[in-house]
């Protein structure tokens, strides 16, 4: 298993130059305030700052005390002290008035990262404490968690681009790719689809063409980016993974690339957190398995630990000697990771079976294929009426509404009232909010649109017809997800059952029942470096989409770099995204490295547009 | 000696300068009597003079013909003054400037190269740039106007980059150009266009600052539009109070905080209505505000959505305060209220009986928790019958479901859930016997295993329809039974199901008769 790479795949880049650079520019901000300083930070930046910074790191450079912000004032008895946040920092405010009050003066300085915003020194000024603080920029914008996989751990992403139609984080994505084409050399194949991933582009071109011709000598590394936005596909987002670290991430939610594997994992009475990524040798070779190969191959694997260990027993002293200086430390570490995956899936087992998942699986299949949607209803209203959980019940209705062009009306009244009365009336706002985003919507009166359409346009040239389109489609958002699947191949013929252990296509990470939307685009494109080709499906997504080729890179770029390839979620990607990627580059000689604005599940993107606090 | 030399140059007698200077260099002299021409021609203050000193130097240098590295960058500063001295007139102040090329070339070291370029462009400035003093003469006098040309004439001799020559001439024109007050704006635009185009280097929001600066705003406009960098063009127009182009502008550029400075600027300008009214053509800007409004002015947020007759999002706001702001049980109603008269603005109906019915039942929560004690409020409707139920109000439950038109499907969810959590097993049969089951029998048979209750859980698996019959007998463990009901339907999917359950030693006899009416199967 652990499928091999091919032996021409590329070398990926160095990306712990990103962790260093982040680091020292930490360390810069922290020398400003000399002497003994408490840091207080905001519980969001918390597990990104524990990647770049260890406490240990921290003291050495006079930090006292680390407090986790809560909103609760703080009290500390050190000269300085300094906040470091995001957007949200009204808790700066009390804390120095509270200071304030009880007639103390200190130094502060507030960290804003990764952009200082402009609202936020006015409300600094509002409150009536500019002139008591400092402020600068951590500009911490891109997070290696792996290593090929780089996070901006901007999770309000999503909500405040998709929902909110706040543009601010753009600039922050256009500062990271900036970064990353001055340290790798810029990329000489554009792609990418969506308004996001187009502005972002543009702004970033800016910046890049604003700059000196210092970096532009450079020899690019990679050599392909691909934009992509969240909403160009929500259905596999919207998909239970079982892909293992997509599974893991679903049932005990990874953090910032490590996961908090609680008693009932470790069999012990304590919780122990987890740092998952390639250095963790048993993970890496499970990751992207499905999950129905993971236990076979745990026990194969702990079978030849054990044979290992069992060779010591014909061993005289010198042999001895060795096996315990050279190979029990590697062995013990192994035998430790075995029993800790080997326990998350005996607990993922048994929150599953509780659940029956095989049902809930099916219904997501026939969702996706688009067949008994009757009774696919009527499995997710008995869900809501048995209350099974709120956050399920609602992906299911979204996953339901975009796979099928809006419910109907009678469906989308009875299932939002059955849902209410489940789970409580303020879910009316989620329900506003999702319909809104494009998630849960109703279908037009008669969905006749789609018929006077495909007349129009046969009648009329593509260009006009394609105008018409538009007009249609700003009515209503539809995601022509059917259409769009036919096209595209996505749900493959299967005769016979599909191998799980040798995956034939992408479609493994979903049990070989559907190939992820989003991966299938980029692959398509690749292949033909552009979207030549595509225009029908380009017009189905009803994205707009653009494609660049600096011919004068493109020729420098070596064959090798040209295989190595970046592609960008704006809004979020998942595990399973990654993981069928990956296949792909594996089958095609590709290495893949993602950069996403955080990694999500089903699960935050509902949580992100639900308006009930936990 | 070469102090002859020097007095020899003279037109008349540059014969006689040709042999002194072949005398010169047979001493080996002439590098430092080159050098001493050119400090001695800095320091001269007369025209005429200067000429002559540095004129000799120069021959000096072609005479002989070196080679050596200091001596190489002379050359190009030597060129400069006398590039100058040939081409300006001589009135002009050139003593102080072709001193300062100069004394920067004297250190003649490579180190002090960027001071020499700096002083070059010093210089250029100084015949570029239209000086608006009361000494000189007026700007457009044809003498004036003349440097211009020579400048960047300067420039491409001297072989200075771009940005640092030609483009900074052409600006200075540029900014020379906007202040000829007879020319209309439309022409002072076009020439400076056509003239710049997109030099790089040149920065159109500074020329359009100085325009602005002589009281010529339109002209500013025009010359902003041609400014490639929508970020350079906001805090001009700010500045000149064309605030809605500026925003067009600031969001054109994607800066989101400039977008943020305009509208602060707005907003302290126009007045609400008129600021609002800006804002509800510009989308981004609007969401922007929305934002900020959100979490620094809720009431403002109020106000912007009354002003866009925008009811579906003042019903929302409406609602999300009723749970916020409101404490009082009275303030609550009120506030679903309005939320409600707003959805029915919407026209959206659904909403609007979905908070009525919030509305009534946060009343009834209330009077139930002041009669039967308790917590009721802000639970979900399902949530209130199932607390009446595990408290044994079953009447109270049956009232709430009918008031409330809970469907009877979740009726019997809701009952089951609750009367097996009480384990309550005779109220169970009673009530799985009042009529027939709208979710079938399964459920019971789960959810009495669920309870650990294999006795209640056989009752209800007897009473399970025909489809689900292998399934409610697996659940309870008669895995025997299953098989037969499996074999009888002829059913694969339901033969593998329970093969699947046949576990070692006991089931040892069912497995083989399953796989025996398999074969059977399939010899038919």
């Amino acid at each position: 298993m652990a499928f091999p790479h091919r032996p021409d795949a590329p070398e990926l880049p160095d990306f712990s130059m990103l962790k260093r650079l982040a680091r020292d520019q930490l360390i810069y901000l922290l020398e400003q305030l000399p002497g003994k300083k408490d840091l207080f930070i905001e519980a969001d930046l918390m597990s990104p700052l524990d990647r770049i910074a260890n406490v240990s790191i921290l003291k050495q450079h006079e930090v006292d005390k680390l407090y986790k912000v809560e909103n609760k004032p703080a009290l500390s008895s050190n000269e300085h002290k300094l906040l470091a946040c995001r957007a949200a920092f009204l808790f700066s405010v009390d804390l120095v008035n509270a200071d304030k009050l009880a007639g103390r003066t200190r130094k502060y300085k507030v960290i804003f990262s990764p952009q200082k915003f402009y609202a936020c020194e006015m409300v600094l000024e509002e409150e009536g404490i500019y002139g008591d603080v400092s402020c600068d920029e951590w500009a911490f914008s891109l997070l290696p968690l792996d290593v090929d996989l780089l996070s901006m751990e901007l999770p309000e992403f999503f909500r405040d681009y998709f929902l909110e139609g706040d543009q601010r984080w753009i600039n922050t994505v256009a500062q990271a790719l900036h970064l990353l084409s001055t340290l790798y050399g810029s990329f000489p194949n554009c792609y990418g689809i969506g308004r996001c991933a187009k502005m972002s582009y543009e702004l970033w071109r800016k910046l890049e063409e604003e700059e000196d011709g210092e970096t532009k000598g450079r020899r690019p590394e990679i050599g392909h980016i691909f934009l992509l936005d969240r909403d160009v596909d929500f259905v596999t987002a919207l998909c239970s993974q079982v892909v293992y670290e997509g599974l893991v991430d679903d049932t005990f939610r990874i953090k910032c690339g490590s996961v908090d594997f609680g008693p009932e994992v470790t069999s012990s009475d304590k919780s122990l957190k987890v740092l998952l990524n390639a250095e963790d040798k048993v993970f890496n070779e499970i990751r992207n398995e499905h999950f129905s190969n993971v236990f076979g191959f745990l026990s194969q694997k702990a079978r030849n630990l054990q044979a290992q260990y069992d060779r010591r027993r014909g061993m005289d002293i010198k042999q001895m000697k060795n096996f315990v200086s050279q190979e029990l430390k590697g062995l013990k570490q192994e035998h430790r990771l075995l029993s800790l995956h080997i326990g998350a899936c005996e607990s993922i087992m048994k929150k599953k079976t509780k659940q029956d998942f095989q049902e809930l699986i099916k219904t997501e299949h026939a969702l996706l294929e688009g067949f008994n949607i009757r009774e696919s209803t009527s499995y997710i209203e008995e869900h809501i009426d048995r209350q099974v959980s709120p956050i399920e019940s609602l992906r299911l209705m979204c996953l339901l509404s975009i796979t099928e062009n809006g419910l109907i009306p009678k469906d989308y009244r009875s299932l939002k009232t059955q849902y209410l009365q489940s789970y409580g009336p303020d879910h009316l706002l989620t329900f506003s909010n999702l319909r809104r985003a494009g998630l849960l919507t109703e279908q037009a009166p008669g969905d006749t649109l789609t018929a006077v359409e495909s007349k129009v346009s046969k009648l009329v040239t593509d260009k006009a017809a394609g105008k018409i389109t538009d007009a249609f489609s700003s009515l209503a958002k539809r995601s022509n997800f059917r259409a769009i699947s036919k096209k595209l191949n996505l749900i493959p013929r299967v005769d016979g059952e599909y191998d799980l252990k040798v995956p034939r296509d992408m479609a493994y990470v979903f049990s070989g029942a559907y190939v992820p939307l989003s991966c299938r685009i980029v692959e398509q494109v690749l292949e033909r470096r552009s979207w030549q080709g595509l225009d029908e499906v380009v017009r189905l997504l009803n994205c707009s989409e653009f494609a660049f080729t600096d011919m004068t890179k493109d020729d420098k770029a070596s064959s090798e770099s040209l295989r190595l390839i970046l592609v960008v979620f704006l809004g979020g990607c998942t595990f399973s995204e990654v993981s069928a990627l990956r296949f792909l580059g594996r089958e095609k000689g590709y290495r893949f490295i993602f950069l996403t604005t955080a990694v999500t599940n089903s699960a935050r993107l509902m949580e992100a547009m639900s308006e009930v606090k936990a | 000696m070469w102090e002859t030399w020097l007095w020899a140059w003279c037109p008349k007698e540059s014969q006689k300068a040709d042999e002194y200077l072949r005398e010169i260099q047979e001493l080996g002299q002439l590098t430092q009597a080159v050098q001493q021409c050119i400090e001695a021609a800095g320091h001269e203050h007369q025209p005429d003079m200067q000429k002559s000193l540095l004129r000799v130097g120069l021959e000096g240098r072609a005479g002989q013909g070196w080679e050596g590295g200091g001596m190489d960058s002379w050359g190009s500063s030597l060129c400069c003054p006398l590039a100058l001295l040939r081409r300006l007139p001589l009135e002009t102040s050139i003593p102080m400037r072709v001193r300062r090329v100069l004394t920067a070339r004297g250190d003649g070291e490579q180190g002090k190269y960027r001071y020499k370029q700096l002083t070059i462009q010093v210089l250029l400035d100084r015949y570029g740039k239209p000086r608006a003093g009361a000494t000189l003469p007026p700007l457009s006098t044809p003498s004036h106007s003349l440097l211009y040309p020579l400048a960047i004439q300067i420039c491409e001799y001297l072989r200075l980059p771009e940005v640092q020559g030609v483009s900074r001439i052409l600006a200075h024109w540029a900014c020379y150009k906007v202040q000829q007050k007879d020319v209309s704006d439309e022409d002072v635009a076009r020439a400076i266009n056509q003239k710049l185009g997109d030099t790089p280097g040149v920065s159109y929001s500074d020329i359009a600052a100085r325009a602005y600066g002589c009281g010529r705003t339109e002209l500013a406009i025009k010359l902003l539009e041609y400014e490639p960098r929508s970020g350079e063009q906001v805090p001009l127009l700010l500045k000149m109070k064309r605030s809605k182009l500026a925003l067009s502008k600031a969001i054109e550029s994607g800066d989101t905080d400039l977008v943020f400075t305009v509208l602060l600027h707005l907003k302290n300008e126009l007045n609400r209505g008129d600021f609002f009214m800006t804002l509800r053509n510009q989308p981004m800007a609007l969401s922007l505000y929305r934002q900020f409004c959100k979490h620094q002015e809720l009431e403002t947020l109020k106000d912007l959505y009354n002003q866009d007759d925008n009811h579906q999002e003042l019903g929302s706001f409406h609602i999300r305060a009723s749970y916020a702001a409101e404490e009082r049980i009275e303030g609550r109603v009120a506030a679903l209220q309005t939320a409600a008269d707003a959805f029915y603005k919407a026209k959206n109906e659904f909403a609007a009986k979905a908070t009525e019915d919030q509305m009534r039942l946060l009343r009834l929560q209330r009077r139930l928790e002041d009669e039967l004690g308790g917590q009721f409020l802000d639970l979900s409707l399902h949530d209130t019958a199932t607390t009446l139920i595990l408290g044994g109000h079953n009447k109270r439950a049956e009232q709430l479901a009918r008031d409330f038109r809970i469907p009877d499907k979740r009726l019997w969810w809701l009952k089951l859930t609750a009367l097996a959590d009480l384990e309550d097993w005779e109220e169970l049969e009673k009530f799985s016997k009042s009529k027939k089951s709208p979710i079938g029998y399964l459920p019971f048979v789960e959810i009495c295993m669920k309870q650990h209750n294999k006795y209640e859980a056989k009752k209800y698996a007897s009473r399970v329809g025909p489809e689900q019959k292998v399934k409610a007998l697996l659940l309870v463990g008669d895995v025997a039974q299953a098989a037969d009901v499996a074999i009888e339907h002829r059913n694969e999917a339901e033969l593998s199901l329970v093969l699947s359950h046949c576990t070692g030693a006991t089931d040892g006899a069912t497995a083989d008769k399953i796989q025996r009416a398999r074969a059977q199967a399939q010899k038919k």
